[in-house]
Parts: C-alpha cells; sequence; structure tokens
C-alpha cells in the first residue's frame, strides 16, 4: 500500500514538472517561467552543488552511525563545531599564508574535521560506555555547540560572529572543465565539492564492499548475531561513529571554508538546522550514501533557488522563502516515514546477555 | 566507616526517585566542574591586561569569579552591602523561571507520553504572537482599566494556548497518521514558525512607530499586575502573580499525571505503547491529545513572556524552548521537579547578565552549560559506575527472593 | 542465596546420581572431542550448572535432556565462550582450554546454532555465513565475494545442502535459515556443533530433514551436541544422552538401552501427568463468533485467511498451532488490538469488528496476553497501578475522569491474595515479581473483571509447574460458571486436557475442528504441521505414544 502511494506521489510530481517546464517554456515571463529560468541558471546549478556540500557529507555520516545501532542527533552539532572551529584555526594560522607548505585553509580543514572526531568520541563514550540514551545526548551535543560556538567567537573575534576569511580556490581541471555542462559543474568547482563526491562514493564503498561495511549493518540489526560471530559490536559502533564525525566534520569545516568564508555563531548559528536536514535526506535516501548525496541537492537545490528568486526581486517576503527546505523536510518525512529504521537502532548492546 | 558509606550507598541505589535527584544534582556539579575548567582554559586564549600567569601563558578568566557571578548575581549579590529582596537581579531570576516553568512543563508533558517535543520553542514563537495580536485588537473593543484586565489577560493567555496548541498538534497528527518522526518535525517547525511569524508581522500586525520587527504594545492594563506592598516593582518585568499561576498550574499537570484517567493512559503510553494499546488507548488520539496539550503549555509560556516581560510580541524570541527541554530532563520530566530545575535554570540565565556585566568571560557560557547539564542526566550509568567505585569490592548483587526470572531462564 | 540451588530442587528422586556405569560404556580416553569435566556456573540468586560433567565423543550426536530450565543452554554457553564458568575445566581435544569470548570457541572449532538464530534478516544467505570471517582481496580494502560463494557451493555439495548463497534471509524459510547458520559454523571450519533445540520452530517434515543433515556431518567425521527438552527427539536423533535437572547431571545414558519411562522419570524427577478434567460440556449460547475473518500483515500477505469460529457460554474452545501460523494475528482482531482486513466479529449478538479495543474490554471481554513483559503489565508500574489497566475508565474505578486509587488498591489486593501472587505487596513493582507470578497476576486481574469472555494465549508459557496447575484450574472454574473461553496454545498437552473442542490452525486456516477424544497427540502433530484429516492413515504413525 505505501508502494503505491510513493508510486502515485512520484506519478504526481512528475506530471506537474512537466507541466512547469511547459508553462515556462510558453509563457517566461509568468512565473513558472521565471522558476525555470533560476532552476536552468548555472549559478543555480554550482550553488545547489556547495549548498549539498554539508547536507550529503553529515548524512553519510549519520548513515555509518544509525546503521551500527547509534542514532547521532548530534550531527547538526558536530556541523557547528568544526564549521566554527575551522575558520578559528585558519583565523590563528593567518588566513592567506602557508604553514610547513600547506594552505591555512586546508589546516582549518583539518582542525575542523579533529574537533568533530572529538565530539562524536564523546558522543560515542556517553552512549556506549555509559549507556545514555542517545537522542537526549545527541540533542546535549547540539546544544553545547549551539553554546560554544559564540563563546569562543565572542573569545577570538570579540563577538558571536568571526570575521571574514576568504574561501576556497575553485579548482579547475584541464581539459575535462571543457565539458559541456559536467565541466563546470564537476570540474570548475571548488574544493569541498570534490570531497563530497569523493566522500559519497568512499561512503558507498565502504557500507556495500567491505567487512567493516557489513559488520555495521549487523551491528545495527542484531548485535547479537555479530557477537556470536566473534566480532566486537562496541569497537564496530564505536568506529561508526567516529566515522560520522570525520563526514559531519569534512561536511562543516568544508561549507565554512569553501562557502561561508566565516561564521556566525549567533542564534541557530550559519548551520541552521543543516544537520537535522541531513537526518531527513539519510532517512528518504534509506541509508544509501549515493541515495543521500542526491537527495542533499534537492534540498540545497530549493536553498539556491531561494536565492535566485530573491535576487530576481521577487516582491514576496523572504522569511517565507526561506522556510520552504524546512517544510519540505516534513512533507518528505510523512512521505518515507515508513523508512524502516536498523532492528537494533537506539539500543545499547551488552555482550553475554541472554 | 566505609561499610556504612557503602550501606548508604546501597538504600541509596535502591530508591529511585531519591536516585534521580541524586543523578540529577550530580550532573548539575559535573557539568559547574566541566564548564569551570572550560572557563580557565579558555581564559588562556583571550587577551586581557591582568591574569594569572602559570608558564609564561596567561590566564584571563577565574572561574570562581564566574560562578560567583553566575549564582550571587542572580540573586542580586546578597552577601554585598545594601541588598534587598525585591532586587532587580532575583526579579530577573524569578522572571524567567516563570517563563521556563511553563515550557518545561510543555516539554514535560510530551516526554512523558514517549514524545520528544523539541518544537516548544516554535509553539512558544506562535503562541505568544496570538496572544499579543489578540491583545491589542481586543482591546480596542473591550472597556480599559480593572474591567480590561480581568478579560485581556485571560484572553490572552487562552489565545496564545489555543493556537500553541494547534501547532503541537501538527507533528503530532503528522506522527500519528503519517509516522513521521517527531524530533526532526518539531524541530524543522521552529523554523518555520520564525519565517512565518515574521512573514504575519511584517505583513500585517508591525508596529508603525518603530523600525524593529514587533508588534504594537499591549495596553498597560492588559499587562500582568504587580501585587501590591510586597510585589517586585513594574519596571522589573516579574509578577508574582504569574509566578503563582505557573506553580498552580505546575501543580494541576502532576495531580493530572496521577490521578486521572487520562494521566495514567499518558504515563503508560509513554513507559510501554504496546501495554496501553492493551490496556484501550488509542495510540494515535493519544498521541495527538498529548502534543497539543504540550504545545498549549508552550504557547502559555509565549503569552506570559509577551504579557509579563515586554507587553508586545518581538521577532527576536529567546531560546526558552529550548532551555524547557533542560529543565525537563533535568527533573526526570517530573511535573513538580520542573519547578526546581526551572529556578535553577532562572538562576543560570538572570546570572548570565551579571557574568556579562561583572566579567569578560561571554555570557553563551551559560548555554554550554545546559547542554553540559543534559549530557550529564543523559547518562545515570556514569554516576552509578562512580558510585560503585566507593563500594568495597564483593558486595554481592541483591537476589530475589524466588530465584531471578522465574521460568523464563532457559528462554 | 548459596549452593543449594534453584527453585524446586530436593534431590531425593531414586534416580539421581546414578551416572558412571553407562558414560564410560563406549568411551576409549582419546576420542573424547569435548570433556566438561565439573562446571559450575552461578548467576546473582541462582546456580545454573552445578558441577556438571559431559563427554562427548567425536562422530557422534550426543543430546542433551532436560526441562527448561535445567540449565543446558548455560552449559553450551560455558562451551562456547560465551559465559566463564566458576569451577571446572573445558577440554576440547584432549586440551585444556579457557574461552573468554566466542572468537576463543571459534578459533578452537566450536560453533553454535542458537535456539532463536543469530541473523541479520536484511543480509543475504552468503553475507550471513562470511560475517565476521569475510575473506579479503586487494590488501583487504574489499570483501572476495567470489570466494565466499564458491566455498559456500563447496559446502553444500559436500553436505548435499540446497541453499542459494544470494537469498536475503528475510524471504528463506526458517528450516533454509538453520541451515544457513549450520553453514555458518562449518564455513569457520567448526568440528563441534552445538544446536539449541533446533526442532522448535520447524515441521515434522523439516525435522526428519534435519536428522539426516546431522547423519551426514557425523558420518563426515563432526560432532554434534544437541540440545533438547524432548524425550522424542532424543531417543530418536542421538547416540548417546545426558540428562539434566535442576542445574545438576542426572546421567548419560544409551538411548537404545534404556526406557523412555526411565527418561521421562530421571528428566523430571517425579512423575508428571496432566490429568484432564473431562465433565463434559454444558455449552450454552454463542457467545463470540468469527466470520470470514482475514487478516494481512505490512506486506499485503494473507496470515489469517477467511477464519469462522463459535465460542460458546460454558465452553473452551482450543486453537493448536505451531507458533507464527496466524493465531496471534486472528486473537488481536478478536480483541480489538487490530481490525480484520475482512469479516466480522460478533460478541453477545453486536458486531464488534470495528469497536475499540476499550468497548470490547467494558462489554466484559478479558484477554490473556501472549507476550506479558510488552503488553501484559507496564514493568515499571508498581501492582496497584497495574491492577487497573484496562479498567482505569470503567466506572468501576474512576468517575468523571479521576481514577479511585484507594479503591483500585483494595481491589489489587485482592488478586494479589487470591490469585496468591508472591511476595504479597500491593506496592511492589511488576518487573521485580518472577515470571510465574506476573502471570498468576495478570489471570487474576482479566479473570476478576467479571467477563463473559475470556480469550487465553500461551496462558502458562514460562510459567513454573504449580502455577500452571492453578491457572488451568481457574480456567475450568470459569468454564463451569458459564464463561466462554477461546485458548490458543501451542502447548499440546494444555490444548488436549482443557479444551472441549479443539481447532488446529495452519498457515492461517482451520485444518480441521475436532474435539481432543478424537484424536491422538500425533494425529495432533501432523495437523499443526499442515497434514489435512484425509491424508492422516497415509502419513503412518511417528514412534511410540506416551497416552
Amino acid at each position: 500500500m505505501s508502494d503505491l502511494v510513493s508510486k502515485r506521489t512520484a506519478g504526481a510530481a512528475a506530471a506537474l514538472t512537466v507541466v512547469w517546464i511547459v508553462v515556462g517554456l510558453l509563457a517566461p515571463d509568468s512565473w513558472p517561467g521565471v522558476l525555470l529560468s533560476i532552476a536552468a541558471s548555472p549559478n543555480t546549478h554550482t550553488a545547489t552543488l556547495r549548498l549539498a556540500v554539508p547536507i550529503a557529507l553529515a548524512a553519510i555520516g549519520g548513515i555509518f552511525a544509525e546503521k551500527s545501532g547509534v542514532i547521532n542527533i548530534g550531527i547538526e552539532g558536530l556541523l557547528i563545531v568544526s564549521g566554527f572551529s575551522s575558520i578559528v584555526a585558519t583565523y590563528w594560522l593567518g588566513s592567506g599564508s602557508t604553514t610547513l607548505g600547506l594552505s591555512n585553509h586546508w589546516w582549518g580543514l583539518v582542525v575542523g574535521v579533529l574537533i568533530s572526531v572529538l565530539f562524536a568520541l564523546l558522543f560515542a563514550v556517553v552512549c556506549i560506555e555509559f549507556k545514555a540514551d542517545q537522542i537526549i545526548a545527541g540533542l546535549a551535543v547540539w546544544l553545547i555547540a549551539l553554546g560554544l560556538a559564540p563563546f569562543v567567537s565572542r573569545i577570538v573575534f570579540g563577538s558571536p560572529n568571526a570575521t571574514t576569511m576568504g574561501t576556497f580556490k575553485p579548482v579547475t581541471v584541464p581539459v575535462l572543465s571543457e565539458i559541456p555542462i559536467l565541466g563546470y559543474l564537476l570540474f570548475d568547482t571548488p574544493p569541498q565539492v570534490y570531497l563530497m563526491l569523493f566522500g559519497a562514493v568512499a561512503g558507498w564503498y565502504l557500507l556495500f564492499r567491505t567487512s567493516f561495511g557489513r559488520w555495521v549493518v549487523a551491528s545495527g540489526e542484531n548485535p547479537k548475531a555479530l557477537d556470536t560471530a566473534g566480532v566486537d559490536v562496541r569497537k564496530v559502533r564505536y568506529a561508526a561513529v567516529l566515522l560520522s564525525g570525520v563526514f559531519a566534520g569534512l561536511g562543516g569545516a568544508g561549507f565554512a571554508l569553501g562557502q561561508l568564508g566565516t561564521f556566525a555563531g549567533g542564534g541557530q548559528t550559519d548551520i541552521a538546522g543543516r544537520g537535522f536536514i541531513a537526518i531527513a535526506t539519510y532517512l528518504l535516501a534509506n541509508y544509501h550514501p549515493i541515495g543521500a548525496l542526491l537527495g542533499s541537492f534537492l534540498f540545497a537545490g530549493l536553498n539556491s533557488m531561494q536565492n535566485g528568486l530573491q535576487a530576481a526581486g521577487y516582491a514576496i517576503p523572504t522569511e517565507l522563502i526561506r522556510t520552504i527546505p524546512y517544510a519540505t523536510v516534513i512533507v518528505v518525512l510523512v512521505f518515507v516515514g515508513r523508512t524502516r529504521l536498523p532492528e537494533a537502532a537506539g539500543e545499547d548492546y551488552e555482550s553475554g546477555e541472554d | 566507616m566505609r561499610d556504612r558509606l557503602a550501606e548508604v550507598l546501597d538504600r541509596l541505589v535502591g530508591a529511585s526517585a531519591l536516585e534521580r535527584v541524586l543523578i540529577s544534582v550530580a550532573a548539575l556539579f559535573a557539568a559547574v566542574l566541566v564548564g569551570g575548567v572550560l572557563v580557565f582554559v579558555s581564559g588562556g586564549f583571550a587577551t586581557c591586561r591582568t591574569g594569572l600567569d602559570l608558564a609564561g601563558w596567561t590566564f584571563c578568566y577565574n572561574p570562581m569569579q564566574v560562578y560567583y557571578e553566575l549564582f550571587l548575581g542572580a540573586l542580586g549579590h546578597p552577601l554585598e552591602g545594601g541588598w534587598q529582596l525585591t532586587n532587580f537581579g532575583l526579579a530577573t531570576t524569578l522572571q524567567r523561571t516563570t517563563l521556563l516553568i511553563f515550557a518545561g512543563l510543555s516539554v514535560a508533558v510530551a516526554f512523558r507520553a514517549g514524545l520528544l517535543n523539541i518544537g516548544t520553542q516554535g509553539q512558544l514563537v506562535v503562541g505568544g504572537l496570538a496572544t499579543a495580536v489578540t491583545v491589542v485588537y481586543a482591546a480596542a473593543i473591550v472597556p480599559g482599566g480593572f474591567i480590561g484586565t480581568v478579560v485581556l489577560i485571560p484572553l490572552g493567555v487562552f489565545a496564545g494556548a489555543v493556537v500553541g496548541g494547534f501547532y503541537g498538534a501538527i507533528p503530532g497528527v503528522l506522527k500519528a497518521y503519517g509516522d513521521a518522526n517527531e524530533v526532526i518535525t518539531t524541530i524543522m517547525l521552529n523554523f518555520v514558525a520564525t519565517g512565518v511569524t515574521a512573514t504575519i508581522l511584517s505583513w500585517q500586525f508591525q508596529d508603525p512607530n518603530s523600525n524593529n520587527p514587533q508588534t504594537r504594545p499591549v495596553p498597560e492594563y492588559a499587562e500582568i499586575p504587580n501585587l501590591p506592598l510586597i510585589g517586585f516593582s513594574g519596571r522589573m518585568d516579574f509578577s508574582l502573580l504569574a509566578l503563582a499561576f505557573a506553580v498552580a498550574l505546575m501543580i494541576g499537570i502532576a495531580w493530572l499525571f496521577a490521578r486521572t484517567s487520562f494521566g495514567y493512559e499518558l504515563r503508560t503510553s509513554g513507559l510501554q505503547p504496546e501495554a496501553a494499546a492493551y490496556g484501550g488507548v488509542d495510540e494515535r488520539r493519544m498521541t495527538v491529545a498529548s502534543m497539543t496539550l504540550s504545545g498549549a503549555l508552550g504557547g502559555i509560556g509565549g503569552a506570559f513572556w509577551v504579557l509579563m516581560v515586554h507587553g508586545r510580541w518581538l521577532e527576536n524570541v529567546p531560546s526558552l524552548g529550548f532551555d524547557g527541554i533542560a529543565v525537563s530532563v533535568l527533573a526526570g520530566n517530573s511535573p513538580v521537579g520542573v519547578g526546581a530545575a526551572a529556578f535553577l535554570f532562572g538562576v543560570l540565565q538572570s546570572g548570565s547578565r551579571s557574568i556579562g556585566t561583572g566579567t569578560d568571560v561571554p555570557p553563551e557560557l551559560v548555554g554550554i552549560l545546559s547542554g553540559l547539564i543534559i549530557l550529564f542526566v543523559a547518562m545515570p550509568e556514569f554516576f552509578r559506575m562512580l558510585g560503585l567505585r566507593f563500594r568495597p569490592a564483593g558486595t554481592s548483587q541483591p537476589a530475589r527472593a524466588d530465584g531471578g526470572e522465574g521460568g523464563d531462564v532457559d528462554e | 542465596m548459596s549452593d543449594s540451588g534453584a527453585g524446586t530442587t530436593d534431590g531425593t528422586g531414586p534416580k539421581t546420581g546414578v551416572d558412571a556405569g553407562t558414560a564410560d560404556r563406549k568411551s576409549t580416553g582419546s576420542d573424547l572431542a569435548v570433556h566438561l569435566d565439573g562446571i559450575t556456573k552461578r548467576f546473582p540468586g541462582v546456580v545454573a550448572n552445578d558441577d556438571v560433567d559431559l563427554r562427548v565423543e567425536r562422530g557422534t550426536v550426543h543430546a542433551l535432556l532436560g526441562e527448561n530450565g535445567a540449565g543446558k543452554t548455560t552449559l553450551m554457553n560455558v562451551l562456547y565462550g560465551l559465559y566463564e564458568p566458576e569451577e571446572g575445566r573445558v577440554v576440547v581435544d584432549g586440551e585444556d582450554r579457557s574461552f573468554g569470548s566466542p572468537r576463543d570457541a571459534i578459533d578452537a572449532g566450536i560453533g553454535m546454532i542458537h535456539q532463536h538464530f543469530m541473523l541479520v534478516d536484511p543480509m543475504t544467505v552468503a553475507e550471513n555465513i562470511a560475517l565476521g570471517n569475510e575473506p579479503t582481496k586487494w590488501f583487504g580494502m574489499a570483501v572476495d565475494r567470489e570466494r565466499i560463494d564458491r566455498e559456500i557451493r563447496d559446502l553444500c555439495d559436500r553436505y548435499g545442502f540446497d541453499v542459494d548463497p544470494d537469498a536475503t534471509i528475510e524471504d528463506v524459510s526458517v528450516g533454509v535459515q538453520q541451515r544457513v547458520e549450520i553453514l555458518k559454523a562449518l564455513f569457520r571450519g567448526a568440528e563441534v556443533l552445538i544446536l539449541d533445540e533446533p526442532t522448535a520452530v520447524l515441521t515434522p517434515q523439516e525435522v526428519e530433514g534435519l536428522y539426516e543433515v546431522l547423519e551426514e556431518l557425523t558420518d563426515q567425521g563432526k560432532t554434534i551436541i544437541f540440545i533438547t527438552h524432548k524425550l522424542e527427539e532424543a531417543t530418536h536423533a542421538a547416540d548417546a544422552i545426558t540428562v539434566l535437572r535442576d542445574g545438576k547431571s542426572v546421567g548419560t545414558v544409551d538411548p537404545g538401552g534404556t526406557s523412555r519411562k526411565e527418561l521421562a522419570e530421571r528428566m523430571v524427577g517425579r512423575e508428571v501427568l496432566l490429568e484432564a478434567e473431562s465433565e463434559p460440556a454444558e455449552a450454552g449460547d454463542v457467545v463470540l463468533s468469527a466470520d470470514d475473518v482475514t487478516v494481512r500483515d505490512a506486506r499485503d500477505i494473507e496470515v489469517v485467511s477467511e477464519i469462522d469460529l463459535d465460542v460458546r457460554a460454558g465452553e473452551i474452545l482450543g486453537i493448536a498451532g505451531v507458533d507464527g501460523n496466524g493465531q496471534a494475528e486472528l486473537v488481536e482482531a478478536i480483541t480489538g488490538l487490530e481490525t480484520p482486513d475482512e469479516g466480522t466479529i460478533t460478541y453477545d449478538g453486536t458486531d464488534i469488528t470495528e469497536w475499540s479495543r476499550r468497548q470490547r474490554i467494558e462489554q466484559g471481554m478479558a484477554y490473556i496476553p501472549e507476550d506479558r513483559h510488552e503488553r501484559g503489565l507496564v514493568m515499571p508500574f508498581d501492582l496497584v497501578e497495574n491492577g487497573v489497566l484496562g479498567s482505569q475508565r470503567s466506572p468501576r474505578f474512576a468517575t468523571s475522569g479521576r481514577i479511585d486509587w484507594p479503591g483500585v488498591r483494595d481491589h489489587t489486593e485482592e488478586i494479589i491474595e487470591t490469585y496468591d501472587v508472591r511476595p504479597p505487596d500491593a506496592d511492589a513493582d511488576a518487573q521485580s515479581l518472577s515470571g510465574g507470578n506476573q502471570q498468576k497476576f495478570i489471570v487474576g486481574r482479566e479473570f476478576e473483571r467479571d467477563p463473559s469472555l475470556v480469550v487465553a494465549t500461551h496462558p502458562t508459557r514460562g510459567v513454573d509447574i504449580g502455577s500452571t496447575e492453578f491457572i488451568h484450574e481457574r480456567l475450568l472454574d470459569l468454564r463451569r460458571e458459564g464463561v466462554a473461553i477461546l485458548l490458543v496454545s501451542s502447548n499440546l498437552e494444555e490444548v488436549q486436557a482443557l479444551s472441549d473442542r479443539l481447532a488446529v490452525i495452519y498457515e492461517g486456516e482451520f485444518i480441521d475442528v475436532t474435539t481432543p477424544e478424537d484424536v491422538t497427540e500425533e494425529e495432533l502433530g501432523l495437523l499443526m504441521a499442515g497434514q489435512r484429516p484425509d491424508q492422516r492413515d497415509a502419513a503412518g504413525s511417528v514412534g511410540g505414544d506416551d497416552r
């Protein structure tokens, strides 16, 4: 029955898209026409790719944690700490110069990932060692990050918001970047986009082709089966949660250094719920890393379209438009509500229980 | 001596209610400790003229001073001269306590029903706007003075509760009938609430006399009145009446849980949904009902924020709803515990102002502390292990009189 | 609590301790694959194994026979490295071993097939077989799936298995899953295979298949330890039988040279026969009836197909069947936990198909659920709060939405007294009670509703013998009082002894409705395995008869 619903939904969505494109082409000045021209513009595409970075990488990290049985709802917090710590590190080392022959932006990325992994380790210890409620502990990680970002920013920059640091330069691959469309999308783009694309493939490979990937799945579905097969469930879960820290760290730091060039720590920070959108993304993708990458394009695309609309000067309230990606998450969740969580997700596992 | 201690610890571990209180207190201390270390270390990265010099490294911040400002500043520095009971610091503390009781109750009701409502913030935002708009418009047709107070305040609170309740019902319905995870939907609805209220404000209700995004003020007689003689002065934005109402609501919720069929069903659903279904509880209806009640409590929080603190709705709503999560978690989701936890967080929030004025430490420290408290409360096992280390080795675990789990040993 | 053992032990049975002679009969010293010497394993408050000896010869099937709770599984978990014994030696292939984890046991050539299979449902057969032991290629960068497939095919050829390595576990039958578990152990190079209650989930045909597999394995030199509580299986499949009772070994015997009666007495320690209370039913009007009830599961597969049934006042209708044949879903449709996809349910002449669970409770339907931990009791609640579960809105205990707690407490204390719930403390948490006492409390609460219909599912599962007899008597009392009773159980003796009429459910259908007098236990077994009544004569009989 749910299959039927999703088929019908997909059909309706496809039909709407066709109507939109036809109307848009026939009447370029109409609403659909403007939307179509925004959707078709290269700026929107490149922006989509860049905005997808934190969502896609956080989602891939979240897949590993949740597949292993640890629901990491603190991923939003990991994005925040990696984002601002990468900016702070770059600032301290000196933006624009190099250390040990490596650009300080890259050192900032390394620091951001390390800090994110540190927080993931803390979360893992709390959940695995001390059997904390994973959801509550995840919320705690998020709230700590929400306090820590402006706290540190105030000490370092004297304001909750960091000073502007400049971003990664796009890396252009000769020859390949000349390919139409694919060229400017995939071969003339900043490094964090390459990281995202590589991360999605690596995540897929790790999960589906290596024995570690099999252990992660078994640990989330039936930890006892894994335990009796002689694999230490705790180690697998530690590794999976730390991995989620690595991916989220790349996402947060890559977003801050490659897209923002600064980090606002006030309110919901510059991350603004992207970690939670990442969770919705991997649920939508049914825990498939490549699917999560594509799903992140949906949310990032909505985001960049919204920016495009604002730039086009349409007199629609920007605040309302800004809610579109969030509202979309809700709609998506209702339709994918039946995504089956791993059997043992959220439960701690103790060897030797009978 | 060690035996006595072990005995005491044993008894404490046995008593679960007492254990919860102990864990909460221990979590508080642990958070303060970690926060202190954080303050001290971060002082090493700040710049200042005078500080503690250690091995050529200057540490600017003194954690003791920070906590002195935090805890005593919140009470108006009672150890310093010229202290009065009705001081500004204490008024701010109690004002926050009042608001946090509503927010904490909102979260606790949902948690007890097994639902993680992270959306109290959004429910409070929309509820508050509904209150401000309702009162501003109703003031035009209701006579002023005492009658206005008696009519407008209940009306405003009612409007906040209804709209907040409706906004809370949305994730409830999505969960019950669409199986959408309420943690994610409520967080998303917080963002949606911010956007939608801002839009509604600029569309219709913006105060024409201000550049700030805010509504027009409610008439003065529609603000929560102060008690004469024993009350705090009007400029302190706190009313004992409001606190009394919050405490009454708290007792009401405790009564609801303990004594009513609805409360019984709600608690059963939260602990063991399968058993609730077996006992004749309609799971979906319970999900929607408890989320609605939770949202209504959040909306009431918004109403009091409008009617007691600012007299109008501002776009920049403080994060009371998120702090409500910390309050409820620290209170073990018990309504009476919410009162105590709300006071503690009231102290933290009020004290953050004194930190801002009395020290160079960023007041955002308080946000970190709340997060740490939640983290520590979430891991009771940590404190149990700590407690066990103080017990002499070889203390056997208590055995059951009839030999364990009955017939389930070999199943 | 110290060494006095668990529960009911008295140790005065005449056969206790008759060990030596038979056990050493065939022993030729070095030919022991496994030797457990004086194993003692304690849990808080329980001695699960008390100085147990076990000698298993290479290339044989060795049965470990005993009742539930006798300590069989614990002993094998010691051998498999899941538990460390307090005392005793584990000797494998003549070497003293101490296993800290299953990994060590696996490395020593021991494989275990648990009663609840240790399989990951969404993964494939091949992935499950290799789990934790995946051969890799490219310097460990990838799993060598070709090699796994090849090795599985080799194993299948060698032992005559027919298993598709690419099938997903959740799509294959229970019998195949068991084979996957065996393959998993063989893949790891197991020489000794422990099978924990391997027949519990199998149909008789699958059981025959399993026996053949065991024979093939022992022919090729593997050693099998077979845990069971069924006499017939032990005598049928094993070369030697060790009997455990209350955590102690009561001797090892040769199945050929020992009568079943003797074995039964060793196992139980006394003669236990369930006497049927066969006064004729005086059935009255139809209380409950189901017409063409069909229930589909989440994947839209029919789990209950067009079932018709009638239960009359003063009658017990028993439903027998192997677990998972639709009885749980049928009961949920009747009790209102689920709405049937088709058909109607009538109660006291009223169509209640669309009624909520609460309406059904109010109408007088009592329900003893299958799972007392999940459904029947709220574990963190005390007994007072559990005493009102289901009646929290009934006028008896609640007025205008408020619960009358003093009244509930009185009622709870009455249940505790009448149904002999121990400890007799209304303030005790449900989770602190033993399984038998939990069940007695649920039974008391449901029976004291003054019901006109009782739906009882597995009312005595996991319950000690004393409580079982008590619950049976109460059921018969209610029947005498004119209550209609629907009894669902997979325990043959129970349904046969109590039922006035007996329906056998198989794959969501009643394949026969009969009376206990008209059917033998063997015939019942065949029915439960899906053999229709008209095929019964051709099937012949399996083994002897206890009746």
